[in-house]
Protein backbone atom coordinates (compact mmCIF):
# COMPACT_ATOMS: atom_id res chain seq x y z
CA UNK A 1 0.00 0.00 0.00
CA UNK A 2 1.37 3.58 -0.76
CA UNK A 3 1.24 6.88 1.03
CA UNK A 4 -1.54 9.00 0.69
CA UNK A 5 -0.56 11.79 -1.80
CA UNK A 6 -1.91 15.11 -0.66
CA UNK A 7 -2.70 18.85 -2.13
CA UNK A 8 -3.04 19.68 1.79
CA UNK A 9 -0.34 18.54 4.02
CA UNK A 10 -2.55 18.85 7.28
CA UNK A 11 -4.72 16.16 6.01
CA UNK A 12 -1.25 13.64 5.07
CA UNK A 13 -1.15 11.66 8.61
CA UNK A 14 -4.79 11.29 9.55
CA UNK A 15 -5.68 9.66 6.25
CA UNK A 16 -2.65 8.03 6.50
CA UNK A 17 -4.38 6.52 10.02
CA UNK A 18 -7.68 5.53 8.62
CA UNK A 19 -5.95 3.86 5.24
CA UNK A 20 -3.90 1.48 7.56
CA UNK A 21 -6.57 0.85 10.38
CA UNK A 22 -9.68 0.64 8.36
CA UNK A 23 -7.66 -1.71 5.98
CA UNK A 24 -8.88 0.55 2.73
CA UNK A 25 -8.24 -0.58 -1.12
CA UNK A 26 -8.29 3.30 -1.96
CA UNK A 27 -10.14 6.52 -0.79
CA UNK A 28 -10.15 10.43 -1.61
CA UNK A 29 -11.17 13.16 0.45
CA UNK A 30 -12.05 16.22 -1.01
CA UNK A 31 -14.25 19.49 -0.90
CA UNK A 32 -17.74 19.35 -1.81
CA UNK A 33 -17.20 21.17 -4.70
CA UNK A 34 -14.87 18.30 -5.98
CA UNK A 35 -11.70 19.56 -5.38
CA UNK A 36 -9.10 16.88 -4.45
CA UNK A 37 -7.34 17.20 -1.23
CA UNK A 38 -5.60 14.26 -0.58
CA UNK A 39 -5.52 10.22 -1.98
CA UNK A 40 -4.40 6.65 -1.75
CA UNK A 41 -4.56 3.76 -3.74
CA UNK A 42 -4.88 5.62 -7.19
CA UNK A 43 -1.93 6.06 -9.60
CA UNK A 44 -4.20 7.87 -12.16
CA UNK A 45 -5.45 11.34 -12.32
CA UNK A 46 -7.87 10.70 -14.10
CA UNK A 47 -9.41 8.10 -12.05
CA UNK A 48 -9.16 10.45 -9.51
CA UNK A 49 -11.09 13.17 -11.29
CA UNK A 50 -14.17 11.13 -12.09
CA UNK A 51 -14.68 9.67 -8.35
CA UNK A 52 -14.25 13.52 -7.05
CA UNK A 53 -16.68 14.49 -9.87
CA UNK A 54 -18.79 11.13 -9.15
CA UNK A 55 -19.15 11.64 -5.27
CA UNK A 56 -19.48 15.23 -5.30
CA UNK A 57 -22.83 15.19 -7.33
CA UNK A 58 -23.77 11.63 -5.30
CA UNK A 59 -23.48 13.25 -1.71
CA UNK A 60 -25.67 16.61 -3.59
CA UNK A 61 -27.92 14.08 -4.77
CA UNK A 62 -28.18 11.79 -1.34
CA UNK A 63 -28.40 15.16 0.76
CA UNK A 64 -31.39 15.93 -1.44
CA UNK A 65 -33.18 12.54 -1.41
CA UNK A 66 -32.60 12.23 2.17
CA UNK A 67 -34.51 15.84 3.03
CA UNK A 68 -37.35 14.06 0.58
CA UNK A 69 -37.67 11.06 2.52
CA UNK A 70 -36.57 11.81 5.77
CA UNK A 71 -36.63 15.46 5.92
CA UNK A 72 -32.99 15.75 6.83
CA UNK A 73 -30.17 15.33 4.36
CA UNK A 74 -28.59 11.66 4.61
CA UNK A 75 -24.54 12.17 5.11
CA UNK A 76 -23.47 8.63 4.95
CA UNK A 77 -23.85 6.49 2.23
CA UNK A 78 -22.89 2.60 2.00
CA UNK A 79 -23.07 0.49 -1.46
CA UNK A 80 -21.57 -3.15 -1.01
CA UNK A 81 -20.80 -4.61 -4.53
CA UNK A 82 -20.29 -8.26 -5.03
CA UNK A 83 -15.99 -8.37 -4.29
CA UNK A 84 -15.65 -4.29 -2.92
CA UNK A 85 -17.44 -1.78 -0.93
CA UNK A 86 -18.24 1.38 -1.02
CA UNK A 87 -18.73 3.79 2.05
CA UNK A 88 -18.82 8.14 1.53
CA UNK A 89 -19.57 9.93 4.63
CA UNK A 90 -18.83 13.87 5.51
CA UNK A 91 -16.29 15.44 7.90
CA UNK A 92 -15.54 18.39 8.68
CA UNK A 93 -11.93 20.55 9.73
CA UNK A 94 -12.06 24.12 11.07
CA UNK A 95 -15.51 24.44 10.13
CA UNK A 96 -15.16 23.94 6.59
CA UNK A 97 -16.66 20.73 5.21
CA UNK A 98 -15.22 18.32 3.16
CA UNK A 99 -16.33 14.38 1.94
CA UNK A 100 -14.49 11.06 1.94
CA UNK A 101 -15.45 8.20 -0.32
CA UNK A 102 -13.47 4.95 0.46
CA UNK A 103 -13.14 1.22 -0.79
CA UNK A 104 -12.76 -2.08 0.82
CA UNK A 105 -13.26 -5.54 0.35
CA UNK A 106 -13.03 -8.47 2.65
CA UNK A 107 -10.31 -7.72 4.12
CA UNK A 108 -12.06 -4.76 6.14
CA UNK A 109 -15.89 -4.68 6.80
CA UNK A 110 -18.11 -1.78 6.91
CA UNK A 111 -18.70 -2.08 10.99
CA UNK A 112 -14.41 -1.80 11.25
CA UNK A 113 -14.32 1.49 9.15
CA UNK A 114 -17.32 3.45 10.72
CA UNK A 115 -15.59 3.61 14.06
CA UNK A 116 -11.84 4.21 12.31
CA UNK A 117 -14.15 6.73 9.93
CA UNK A 118 -15.25 8.29 13.53
CA UNK A 119 -11.94 8.89 14.88
CA UNK A 120 -10.66 9.74 11.57
CA UNK A 121 -13.90 12.69 11.47
CA UNK A 122 -12.62 13.58 15.52
CA UNK A 123 -8.78 13.57 14.63
CA UNK A 124 -9.80 16.13 11.95
CA UNK A 125 -11.79 17.95 14.21
CA UNK A 126 -8.74 19.06 15.95
CA UNK A 127 -7.07 20.06 13.13
CA UNK A 128 -7.37 23.90 11.70
CA UNK A 129 -6.70 23.73 7.56
CA UNK A 130 -7.89 27.25 7.00
CA UNK A 131 -4.86 28.99 7.48
CA UNK A 132 -3.30 26.77 5.17
CA UNK A 133 -6.33 27.04 2.39
CA UNK A 134 -6.86 30.61 2.29
CA UNK A 135 -7.66 31.70 -1.11
CA UNK A 136 -8.92 28.40 -2.23
CA UNK A 137 -12.40 28.69 -1.18
CA UNK A 138 -14.75 27.41 -3.70
CA UNK A 139 -14.82 30.09 -6.92
CA UNK A 140 -17.84 28.46 -9.17
CA UNK A 141 -14.77 27.18 -11.79
CA UNK A 142 -15.51 23.64 -10.64
CA UNK A 143 -13.08 22.04 -13.87
CA UNK A 144 -10.69 24.66 -13.08
CA UNK A 145 -10.38 23.64 -9.07
CA UNK A 146 -10.90 19.69 -9.76
CA UNK A 147 -7.54 20.50 -12.38
CA UNK A 148 -5.32 22.79 -9.93
CA UNK A 149 -6.00 19.74 -6.85
CA UNK A 150 -5.02 16.85 -9.27
CA UNK A 151 -1.89 18.77 -10.54
CA UNK A 152 -0.95 19.38 -6.39
CA UNK A 153 -1.62 15.42 -6.42
CA UNK A 154 -0.40 13.94 -9.26
CA UNK A 155 2.37 16.43 -10.99
CA UNK A 156 0.82 18.93 -13.95
CA UNK A 157 -0.18 17.11 -16.79
CA UNK A 158 2.67 15.71 -19.29
CA UNK A 159 4.48 14.84 -16.35
CA UNK A 160 2.29 12.54 -14.67
CA UNK B 1 -35.92 -20.54 17.53
CA UNK B 2 -35.95 -17.71 19.90
CA UNK B 3 -36.11 -14.22 18.96
CA UNK B 4 -32.69 -12.29 18.80
CA UNK B 5 -33.71 -10.27 21.75
CA UNK B 6 -34.66 -13.23 23.87
CA UNK B 7 -31.10 -14.65 23.30
CA UNK B 8 -28.97 -11.76 23.70
CA UNK B 9 -31.24 -11.05 27.09
CA UNK B 10 -31.03 -14.64 28.21
CA UNK B 11 -26.93 -14.41 27.70
CA UNK B 12 -26.79 -11.11 29.71
CA UNK B 13 -28.23 -12.76 32.65
CA UNK B 14 -25.71 -15.32 33.17
CA UNK B 15 -23.27 -14.25 35.99
CA UNK B 16 -20.14 -11.94 34.88
CA UNK B 17 -21.76 -11.24 31.33
CA UNK B 18 -21.72 -7.08 30.84
CA UNK B 19 -23.02 -7.30 27.36
CA UNK B 20 -24.20 -9.87 25.05
CA UNK B 21 -24.91 -9.34 21.54
CA UNK B 22 -25.74 -10.44 17.85
CA UNK B 23 -23.61 -9.12 15.41
CA UNK B 24 -23.71 -9.30 11.52
CA UNK B 25 -20.43 -11.64 10.61
CA UNK B 26 -19.96 -10.13 7.22
CA UNK B 27 -20.33 -6.70 7.83
CA UNK B 28 -19.69 -6.43 11.79
CA UNK B 29 -22.62 -4.43 12.47
CA UNK B 30 -24.96 -4.61 16.04
CA UNK B 31 -28.14 -6.36 15.09
CA UNK B 32 -29.76 -6.86 18.18
CA UNK B 33 -27.70 -6.08 21.98
CA UNK B 34 -28.63 -6.09 25.61
CA UNK B 35 -27.76 -3.35 27.70
CA UNK B 36 -24.16 -2.37 29.55
CA UNK B 37 -24.42 -3.90 33.06
CA UNK B 38 -23.23 -0.76 35.26
CA UNK B 39 -23.91 1.92 31.84
CA UNK B 40 -22.26 2.47 29.24
CA UNK B 41 -20.21 5.73 31.06
CA UNK B 42 -18.93 8.29 28.72
CA UNK B 43 -18.13 5.66 25.66
CA UNK B 44 -19.96 3.18 25.08
CA UNK B 45 -17.65 0.40 23.73
CA UNK B 46 -20.75 -1.83 22.01
CA UNK B 47 -19.86 -1.00 18.91
CA UNK B 48 -16.57 -1.19 18.26
CA UNK B 49 -16.38 -3.90 20.23
CA UNK B 50 -18.83 -5.29 18.00
CA UNK B 51 -17.17 -4.50 14.96
CA UNK B 52 -13.26 -5.61 16.15
CA UNK B 53 -14.82 -9.32 17.20
CA UNK B 54 -16.80 -10.03 14.33
CA UNK B 55 -13.56 -8.89 12.14
CA UNK B 56 -10.90 -10.73 14.70
CA UNK B 57 -13.35 -14.06 14.42
CA UNK B 58 -13.30 -13.87 10.37
CA UNK B 59 -9.18 -13.99 10.63
CA UNK B 60 -9.74 -16.59 13.02
CA UNK B 61 -11.64 -18.71 10.92
CA UNK B 62 -8.86 -17.97 8.24
CA UNK B 63 -6.40 -19.06 10.74
CA UNK B 64 -8.11 -22.12 11.47
CA UNK B 65 -8.70 -23.07 7.99
CA UNK B 66 -4.89 -22.52 7.36
CA UNK B 67 -3.81 -24.90 10.08
CA UNK B 68 -7.11 -27.27 8.70
CA UNK B 69 -8.91 -27.35 11.98
CA UNK B 70 -12.29 -26.62 10.50
CA UNK B 71 -13.91 -24.36 11.49
CA UNK B 72 -13.74 -22.32 15.00
CA UNK B 73 -16.35 -23.48 18.09
CA UNK B 74 -15.58 -20.55 20.00
CA UNK B 75 -13.12 -18.10 20.26
CA UNK B 76 -11.78 -16.16 23.79
CA UNK B 77 -10.07 -13.52 24.06
CA UNK B 78 -8.52 -13.05 27.72
CA UNK B 79 -7.57 -9.53 28.92
CA UNK B 80 -6.41 -7.81 32.05
CA UNK B 81 -9.90 -6.70 32.81
CA UNK B 82 -12.23 -9.58 31.45
CA UNK B 83 -13.04 -11.58 28.37
CA UNK B 84 -14.43 -11.42 24.74
CA UNK B 85 -15.73 -14.49 23.87
CA UNK B 86 -17.30 -15.01 20.39
CA UNK B 87 -19.56 -17.81 18.72
CA UNK B 88 -20.81 -18.25 14.92
CA UNK B 89 -23.90 -18.63 13.56
CA UNK B 90 -24.15 -18.76 9.41
CA UNK B 91 -24.95 -14.66 8.72
CA UNK B 92 -24.06 -13.44 12.38
CA UNK B 93 -21.49 -14.10 14.98
CA UNK B 94 -22.67 -13.74 19.47
CA UNK B 95 -20.12 -11.60 21.24
CA UNK B 96 -20.15 -11.35 24.79
CA UNK B 97 -17.39 -9.31 27.33
CA UNK B 98 -17.30 -10.71 30.07
CA UNK B 99 -15.95 -10.13 33.82
CA UNK B 100 -12.69 -12.37 34.95
CA UNK B 101 -14.52 -13.68 37.49
CA UNK B 102 -17.36 -15.43 35.66
CA UNK B 103 -18.16 -18.89 35.06
CA UNK B 104 -16.47 -18.79 31.61
CA UNK B 105 -17.89 -22.68 31.54
CA UNK B 106 -21.29 -21.49 31.42
CA UNK B 107 -20.73 -18.81 28.99
CA UNK B 108 -19.28 -20.95 26.65
CA UNK B 109 -22.08 -23.84 26.78
CA UNK B 110 -25.04 -21.53 26.75
CA UNK B 111 -23.00 -19.42 23.81
CA UNK B 112 -22.94 -22.36 21.59
CA UNK B 113 -26.54 -23.67 22.16
CA UNK B 114 -27.77 -20.40 21.13
CA UNK B 115 -25.61 -20.52 17.94
CA UNK B 116 -26.80 -23.88 17.32
CA UNK B 117 -30.29 -24.12 18.43
CA UNK B 118 -31.48 -20.50 18.64
CA UNK B 119 -30.17 -18.40 15.96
Amino acid sequence: MTDPTVAEAWVAAPLRRLMDDARLISGVMLYPTGRAVGQFGFSNAADVMSICALTSAINASARELGRQLDGKPFYETHHAGADRQVFMARCIAGGQEFLFVGVFDRESSLGVVEIYFAEFQKALEKLRPEAQTTGKGPSGDFEGELNRSLDALFGPIGKR
Amino acid sequence: MKMLSEVVASLSHLPGVVVAMVVGAIDGLIVETSGMKGGTGEHDPRKHTAALAAYLYSKAIRAADAARLGTPAFMRLEAEQGHICVVGARDVVLVTIVTPDANLGRVRIDMMNAARSDL
